[in-house]
């Protein structure tokens, strides 16, 4: 893996793992994605490819996810935002760095506040649609009430932060392993 | 993947402690990055240049914790790398070796512990089966792994000190009779029929607890293995409960500092079909009492069978195992089925199913096991005193028969460790308990047959290996159903589905899910097995590593290649400390059986290291008898008798009770503590807030200053804007005497400290008309209002915010603030210089209004904006408000307000309230200036040119005004002044119309203000009546219905002003 000690200084991995994660992003288009990386190839690897790994298939918010972490915001990763997005959802990533991609990832309209028609959508995504609208509708109105600090009927980043300090299995759900 | 090391993680949580301060650490690199060159070329003073390498340390050390994309952390890793190169040098080289030292040090930990992990079992094969199925499925198999740690070192402790020291020092096989094959069975011993039934040679092994020695001492240094095996059979159980309890309570730490949790956990609504759920229940039940008879039976039909045939066949003699193994197959799908007439809430049914297949399981293992305790308690009441030669039959029917038979039988089964018929006590005493009615054969014995049988009946070893057989007959099962049930299955799925008549994928059979539950019971259940079994076959661990290893392959494969994800997603590591209370369960459960027989029944007399003694306990006080000095002896006497045990025994009740209140009492703090974290979450939603606040206006801060100067340095105005504090400390500014003109200063306490705001300047004109002593009630009044706006602080950013989104997203407005900052100095600045009289005025009337909203803690934020506004609205403002605040009245007349913007204005629904207030006020605020000057100009004017009235007037006194003390700067006052003056012109001219409007808005907002909340809005009131006051002469009967309390506002207001105009 050619990728250069100063990448491996900006993941939150190790050595073997970032090789491993490079040979996996590499595993998604052998013909695109070069060897080396020395001279810096400017790859990316289209949003169907990456949600597409068995780590995301499953997971609801893969879409969102891999564009909160593309650089052009459509999903399509270079091998730079691929690390990105898994240095983040590894698990040595600390709370509030998770916790800040977190609510980029659940704010869907990128309007910097989890408003309630985001939350509508995250529920739904959770829930795979199986609650009804009013049910929804409930859930939402109460996870404001509950997490909203300054009344003013959205999550910003601080009523975000606030909520998942107190949330136990934050660090221990919002990861993925690879 | 790794963890970091605590200090990194330290590190990177000191680094976070917020987003605000993401944002701003983001906003200082991008900055320090555009000027790093500058900053270092220009500095030589070498501490700041090793603060400088320290910070870019720091950010090299905390870079990967930063919410920046890839890119921009390399650029910053790479300047950051490169300032440390170019100025490390200059600097002395121990601080370097220092860092540098720790800095490798900190490497080499990260390094060992990333060699540790690499030793961590099946990680790689956990993680990826995380990463497809999730934490909860994950949870299952490092279950299994921690299970296997603890399987391990049972193994480990049986194979240290009882298995291998019986293997080296013990008598070698066939030296006694308990390590030899009977003559009869040694044909067949090593027949695959009697392996598999666990006889023959694996019989007469370390296997099981028969084969061990009685020798008290063994080897030539003396190892005590009857003591030994007793210990470590003992020490299982004890290891098992420590490290359960051990990893509950750590478990249960973590979901402790959690617990305020709670707070943001809600109900779900339960759909209650009542009828549905006892029909499920009653079902549940029945298949649980079936399943137990039916093991039952198959025990006795077991012992009936050997009984009564010669030959058993294969199936006859695995029957109980494979009974038992299908129950706890099927009965846990079946219970799904039930589970799903329910319809609860998928948590809700997760428990019930984990209850019942628990019920489930325990209930066969305990059938099972009381079965075989049954059976071995006929074995012991069976008893032959063999020198009268009296055969005593435990079971009836056996009677009849002759001996040559049981001969007979005993020879040609070759297995024959069924004791029922053929077990022979030799009878010590007469006085064992029986109650089965026993039927005495007097009869010659037989007489290498009275050895053999003596062999035969070794009830531990039998106990053993039912267990071992079980243990077996279960994985195979299991290893059965993952083939048949998943993969089976999901190869039939994927290949048939093609040409089936329906879609097998999403239809029927479907492929099979990973049933975590059932997975987890079925664990906890096979530990239990080992629990049970583990003293009479000291292997079992061992066999049960070898099983688990295999399981965690199979599993593994099975369910990366033949499982889909689980529908409900719930949440295993709320689970976790569910499974190990089970598991705790299952242990103590487990563990009663053993200690019952261990303390009931007498242990064989022909095989095991307790041969010969009444009861296997007895093993420990010999040898305290035999091994230890006599005092040691004395003592222990002492210690075992009533006069010790009651005491103590009552002493521990008094400590369990004791330690029970205390928990009681911690209880009831932590629930205490909890409310209060609860009412204490509403102050700290305000706190919250305030830090927005805050990190905004830190943010604004910065994008504002320039600006600020530049419109300071236009104006050239000496005049200037405070500093913004963020630490509410009193502020002092002094600005300088200008030509004439001089600024007081107002000191202002700011009591909350993380509120920058600005400080209020007050410029008071000391001319010979305003009187000093008027100068500390202003003072009085700031302070008063200011304290107000603090209060009302909570309510205000999420204008602010607004404000800053319309400022930044609109380009229109940024030109209206360019023209509006210049504005506020000029118009405010030397408003108050030429209008000394209005000013203090105005002060008054704020104070008036002040006092009467400091009454009241809940006001809301328009309502102070107003107030402010009306007060002072330039000075009073913090200056990030003032820019949005002042921005207002100026864009309602800019001459790009058209049409459209108030559209635009009408969506953004909230600022329409918020903006509207604030511009009629502004309309208004020059009105009530102006009126004592201008009293009378005023009045004769008509309601419809009110507004023109007052810019008119306004204009006029400011000439006025500003014609008796001549400033040199006047010239620049007078021109960002001038920006103002064409709004009245603007405004009037083109449309009457939009004075027509402005009135409208004006009293719209002051009867919403008035109507809604009569008491708060006392401000507008008192400007509605200043305005209203001239309506009145023409149209008064508008405001009929508050003309009572208003014209009292007004006089009492107006005698203030009259007061203060004379003064």
């Amino acid at each position: 893996c050619k990728l250069g000690q100063s990448v491996f200084l900006c993941c939150l991995y190790t050595f073997p793992s970032l090789s491993r994660l490079f040979y996996r992003y590499r595993d998604l288009a052998p013909q695109l994605v070069p060897l080396s990386y020395i001279d810096k190839p400017d790859v990316k690897l289209p949003y169907e490819l990456i949600g597409s790994m068995a780590e995301l298939k499953d997971n609801p918010f893969r879409q969102r996810i891999a564009e909160v972490f593309s650089e052009d915001g459509e999903g399509n990763m270079t091998l730079d935002d691929f690390l990105d997005m898994f240095s983040v959802l590894s698990e040595m990533a600390p709370r509030d760095l998770k916790a800040y991609y977190a609510f980029k990832i659940y704010d869907f309209n990128n309007d910097d506040y989890i408003c309630k028609s985001d939350l509508e959508k995250t529920v739904n995504k959770l829930t795979r649609n199986e609650l009804t609208l009013e049910e929804v509708c409930l859930v939402c109105d109460k996870v404001i009430d509950e997490a909203d600090q300054d009344n003013d009927g959205r999550l910003s980043v601080e009523d975000f932060q606030h909520m998942i300090a107190r949330a136990p299995d934050f660090l221990s759900t919002f990861h993925i392993r690879i | 993947t790794h963890t970091l090391t605590t200090s990194e993680k330290d590190n990177c949580r000191n680094q976070y402690l917020g987003t605000c301060l993401i944002f701003r650490d983001a906003l200082f690199l991008i900055n320090s990055g555009d000027d790093n060159g500058d900053l270092n070329a220009d500095s030589n003073d070498p501490e700041q240049i090793f603060q400088n390498i320290q910070f870019q340390k720091e950010i090299m050390a905390n870079i990967r914790c930063r919410p920046w994309p890839m890119r921009q952390k390399l650029r910053a890793l790479r300047q950051a790398k490169e300032i440390v190169l170019k100025y490390e040098g200059r600097l002395t080289r121990t601080r370097g070796y220092q860092a540098a030292g720790a800095e490798l040090w900190k490497k080499f930990v990260r390094l060992a512990y990333n060699f540790m992990v690499i030793f961590i079992p099946w990680e790689m094969r956990i993680k990826k089966i995380e990463s497809h199925f999730g934490s909860g499925v994950a949870s299952y198999f490092i279950f299994l792994r921690w299970l296997f740690g603890i399987n391990i070192v049972l193994t480990i402790m049986t194979g240290a000190f009882v298995v291998l020291p019986e293997l080296l020092a013990g008598a070698p096989f066939g030296s006694t009779i308990s390590k030899t094959i009977p003559k009869e069975q040694f044909a067949s011993a090593q027949d695959l029929d009697t392996i598999w039934s666990l006889g023959g040679y694996l019989q007469y092994s370390v296997l099981f607890y028969g084969y061990y020695g009685r020798d008290r001492k063994i080897g030539k240094a003396g190892y005590r293995l009857p003591l030994a095996y007793f210990l470590v059979g003992m020490a299982v159980f004890a290891y098992s409960f420590i490290i359960l309890l051990k990893k509950m309570a750590k478990n249960s730490r973590m979901s402790l500092v959690s617990a305020s949790d709670e707070n943001y956990t809600f109900c779900w609504r339960v759909a209650v079909t009542i009828c549905l759920r006892i029909i499920a229940n009653i079902l549940v039940l029945l298949s649980l009492a079936g399943s137990i008879y039916i093991i039952y039976f198959v025990v006795d039909r077991s012992q009936k069978l050997e009984h009564t045939k010669k030959e058993l066949t294969l199936w006859e003699k695995n029957e109980v195992s494979v009974v038992v193994s299908l129950i706890t197959m099927i009965a846990p799908s079946a219970f799904e089925l039930v589970a799903a007439l329910e319809m609860y809430h998928p948590r809700t049914t997760l428990r019930f199913q984990l209850a019942r297949v628990l019920v489930l399981y325990l209930g066969n293992l305990y059938s099972l096991i009381i079965a075989l305790l049954d059976k071995v308690d006929s074995m012991s009441i069976a008893v032959t005193n063999s020198s009268t030669s009296n055969w005593i039959d435990s079971t009836t029917f056996l009677a009849t028969r002759t001996l040559p038979e049981e001969d007979n039988l005993s020879t040609t089964v070759p297995d024959i460790r069924i004791k029922g018929n053929s077990t022979l006590t030799l009878e010590k005493s007469h006085a064992q308990n029986y109650t089965i009615p026993v039927v005495l054969v007097n009869k010659t014995t037989s007489y290498p047959y009275n050895m053999q049988s003596q062999k035969d009946q070794c009830w531990e070893t039998y106990v053993g290996q039912e267990m071992l057989k079980l243990s077996i007959i279960d994985m195979i099962f299991t290893v059965a159903s993952i083939l048949l049930i998943d993969f089976f299955r999901g190869l039939f799925v994927r290949y048939l589905s093609d040409c089936w008549c329906w879609d097998l994928e999403s239809k029927f059979p479907e492929y099979g899910e990973f049933k975590i539950a059932e997975n987890v019971l079925h664990l906890v259940y096979n530990q239990g097995m080992i629990w049970m079994g583990a003293f009479f076959s000291p292997c079992l661990p061992a066999f049960n590593v070898l099983k688990l290893i295999g399981l965690m392959y199979l599993r593994s494969w099975a369910v990366l290649t033949c499982n889909v994800p689980h529908q409900q997603v719930f949440r295993a590591s709320r689970s976790n400390n569910f499974y190990l209370a089970m598991l705790l369960f299952m242990l103590f459960l487990c563990m009663l059986p053993t200690i019952f027989a261990i303390a009931r029944y007498k242990p064989s007399l022909s095989c095991g290291p307790f041969s010969g003694q009444e009861k296997i306990y007895d093993i420990v006080s010999e040898t305290i008898k035999a091994d230890f000095p006599v005092w040691f002896n004395t003592v222990i006497n002492y210690i075992s008798s009533p006069v010790v045990v009651l005491p103590a025994l009552l002493l521990l009740f008094m400590l369990i009770y004791y330690l029970q209140s205390i928990a009681r009492s911690l209880k009831f703090t932590n629930r205490q503590l909890r409310m209060q974290i609860q009412t204490e979450r509403t102050e700290d939603k305000k706190k919250v807030v305030h830090i927005a606040v805050a990190s905004i206006q830190n943010l604004e801060g910065n994008d504002k200053r320039p600006e600020q100067e530049n419109d300071l340095t236009n104006q050239e105005s000496s005049a200037r804007s405070s500093t913004p504090r963020k630490n509410g400390s009193v502020l002092n500014f002094e600005s300088p005497v200008t030509k004439g003109s001089r600024i007081l200063t107002i000191s202002q306490s700011v009591p909350q400290a993380d509120v920058a705001r600005p400080a209020n300047i007050t410029p008071m004109t000391p001319t010979p008309l305003t009187p000093t002593p008027s100068v500390p009630s202003i003072q009085n009044v700031v302070h008063g209002s200011t304290s107000e706006l603090c209060k009302t602080k909570p309510y205000t950013p999420l204008t602010f915010k607004k404000h800053v989104e319309d400022v930044h997203s609109e380009p229109l407005f940024r030109r209206g603030i360019q023209q509006v900052n210049p504005d506020t100095f000029g118009a405010g600045a030397p408003a108050f210089v030429g209008r000394k009289v209005p000013t203090t005025r105005y002060f008054i009337v704020n104070e008036h209004e002040s006092r009467k909203k400091l009454l009241r803690s809940t006001s809301r934020l328009p309502r102070h904006f107003r107030m402010e506004e009306s007060g002072n609205i330039v000075e009073l403002y913090p200056r990030s408000v003032r820019r949005y605040v002042v921005r207002t009245p100026h864009r309602t007349y800019s001459p790009h307000f058209s049409e459209e913007e108030e559209e635009e204005e009408e969506l953004r629904k909230d600022l329409i309230n918020r903006s509207y207030r604030p511009r009629s006020l502004s309309d208004l605020r020059p009105g009530p200036r102006f009126y004592i000057g201008e009293r009378v100009d005023s009045q004769i004017l008509r309601g419809k040119d009110l507004v023109k009235m007052h810019y008119k007037s306004w204009d006029d006194g400011f000439e006025l005004e500003q014609d008796r003390p001549p400033h040199s700067h006047k010239k620049s006052h007078m021109k960002h002044v001038a920006l103002d003056q064409p709004y009245p012109e603007h405004h009037v001219k083109p449309k009457s119309k939009r004075n027509l409007e402005q009135s409208l808005t004006e009293s719209d907002s002051i009867s919403i203000g008035s109507s809604s909340d009569q008491q708060t809005s006392s401000n507008d009131q008192y400007i509605q009546v200043i305005h209203s006051k001239e309506k009145y002469l023409k149209s008064g009967a508008k405001f009929t219905r508050k003309k009572p309390k208003t014209t009292v506002d007004r006089n009492m207001s107006e005698s203030n002003e009259l007061i203060c105009s004379n003064v």
